[in-house]
């Protein structure tokens, strides 16, 4: 342990980190920091003290295990805008500033569980998993139904997420966002897609309480990549099975309207990419 | 290790009991410290209130703007970071350059603050040190940056003054000058 106080607590391996967040229940745990100490600024969220991650080397860093890409909870969002996954590389590249992506990791995305995060679309199109640890051993669960609402995730008491596993794929990924400007801005909407074999896959943000995906937009999306079905027919699939909220940000029917054009255009650049369209 | 000259009263105490405090090592600009601070309390806080090192600036205290940009080295190697969104005490043991590790000892500037002096970059020069800071980090990794790469590099620093073309034309200059080109 590098630091032990009544309140703060920096350890330096995930055992030491697993104990921690036993033995400190109420501790609230800080990755890179970027959204808590913002939100305890603006009394957005009470904490009585801090377990920090941000020593755990272990936590940190990107391998490959069978056919997955295995990304350390710690890893910063900087490491993941030269990521191989293309949908991952577009959505770390367009979160935040330069200065917070080296501070910002991927398993603060996660657990922060807010509906506009950029990760979160990326993972679920991409049928990500996730291990979460406590002192008791590791679970696999799939990033779909991991946020159950917003800010509210399955992670139960004493565990930390530790990996994110997106498996890896010979294909087509991206992912892009829309907001109110051009600069540092949070995604009024956000829309990723994974496309191999001819089959697309779709997933939003802001398009309901939790990240969305659909069996009925993905047979849209696979019929406009295949020429068996037009752009229109794939927008209003997409109205038909989003929730979005209305808020002072924008209301619900921009955000139908939004997805529905960010869904038509991902599935286009798949296309191009397959060599299928123009 | 130096004495903590003047703390601001606003920070010295704590508000939540004697348990709320922390003491940890910290190396700024060269020199050792030993910090008590409060366990919530930010590295820009510490630098700023208890240490007094005013190089870094507090523009937003959330992150956006980038006046507070110091390189620190938290057991990973060292980068340029905003110091408002990390706890202090996540650095223990660590080490931390601020504007002043930039320019030379005796006051000297950098070949990148001779530039933004040389353009007319510096206006309030609240975002100054900021820039500089994460200039100099652009500059020591891409030697021969082009304008696209200066700007997604300085885009999470914000000036108000200036209108950024200045900014973005000393960057320029100084890493004309420092390949040795005219
Ligand atoms: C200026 C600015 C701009 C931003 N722009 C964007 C943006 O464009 N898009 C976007 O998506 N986000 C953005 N963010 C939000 C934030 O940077 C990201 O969500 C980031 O990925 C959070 O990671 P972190 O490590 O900093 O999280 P932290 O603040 O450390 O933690 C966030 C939450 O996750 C929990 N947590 C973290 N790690 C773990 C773990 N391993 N196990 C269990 N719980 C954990 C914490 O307890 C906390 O509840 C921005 C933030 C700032 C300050
Ligand atoms: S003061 Fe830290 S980014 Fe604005
Ligand atoms: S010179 Fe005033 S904010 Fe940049």
């Amino acid at each position: 342990m590098l630091l032990e106080a009544p309140r703060f607590v920096l350890p330096e391996t995930l055992a030491e980190a697993l104990a921690a967040r036993a033995e400190r229940p109420e501790a609230v745990v800080v990755a890179g920091g970027t959204e808590v100490m913002p939100d305890l600024l603006w009394r957005n969220r009470t904490a009585a003290g801090f377990l920090s991650l941000r020593r755990v080397a272990a936590l940190r860093g990107t391998t490959t295990d069978g056919g997955d890409l295995v990304i350390g909870a710690g890893t910063p969002v900087a490491a993941l805008t030269t990521a191989p996954d293309g949908g991952l590389r577009a959505a770390a590249s367009s979160l935040g500033t330069p200065l917070v992506r080296t501070e910002a990791t991927i398993g603060g995305n996660v657990v922060s569980a807010l509906p506009y995060r950029n990760l979160l679309p990326t993972l679920l199109a991409g049928g990500a998993t996730l291990e979460l640890t406590s002192a008791a051993g590791t679970r696999v669960v799939p990033f779909d139904g991991f946020v159950t609402a917003p800010g509210v995730t399955g992670l139960r008491e004493g565990e930390l997420l530790t990996a994110v596993r997106l498996p890896a794929h010979v294909g087509f990924a991206d992912y892009a966002k829309v907001g109110r400007r051009n600069a540092q801005f949070v995604a009024t909407v956000s829309a990723a897609v994974v496309s191999r074999d001819g089959v697309a896959r779709l997933a939003f943000g802001n398009a309901g309480p939790i990240p969305l995906r659909s069996d009925a937009v993905d047979t849209a999306a696979t019929a406009l990549l295949d020429g068996q079905a037009t752009a229109d027919d794939l927008r209003s699939t997409v109205a038909a099975a989003v929730d979005p909220p209305e808020d002072a940000v924008a209301s619900a029917d921009y955000r139908r309207h939004a997805l529905g054009v960010l869904a038509v255009r991902l599935v286009t650049r798949a296309a191009v990419d397959a060599g299928l369209g123009s | 290790m130096t004495a903590v000259e003047d703390p601001r009263p606003e920070v010295a105490g704590g508000t939540d009991g004697p348990d709320s405090s922390v003491t940890f090592a910290l190396t700024v600009d060269g020199t050792a410290h030993e910090v008590t601070a409060r366990w919530d309390e930010s590295l820009l806080t510490v630098l700023r209130d208890r240490l007094g090192v005013r190089g870094p600036k507090t523009g937003c205290a959330h992150g956006r703007c980038g006046a507070c940009a110091v390189k620190a080295d938290l057991g990973d190697g060292g980068h340029v970071l905003c110091s408002c969104l990390v706890p202090a005490a996540t650095a223990a043991g660590g080490t931390v350059e601020t504007i002043a590790s930039i320019g030379g000892p005796d006051g000297a500037l950098s070949d990148v603050q001779e530039a933004f002096l040389a353009e007319g970059a510096v206006q309030c020069g609240i975002c100054t040190s900021g820039f500089v800071t994460a200039a100099t980090e652009l500059l020591d990794t891409n030697p021969d940056p082009t304008r696209t790469e200066i700007e997604a590099a300085l885009y999470g620093n914000l000036c108000r003054c200036t209108g950024y073309g200045r900014i973005v034309a000393a960057v320029e200059t100084a890493a004309r000058t420092r390949r040795g080109d005219a």
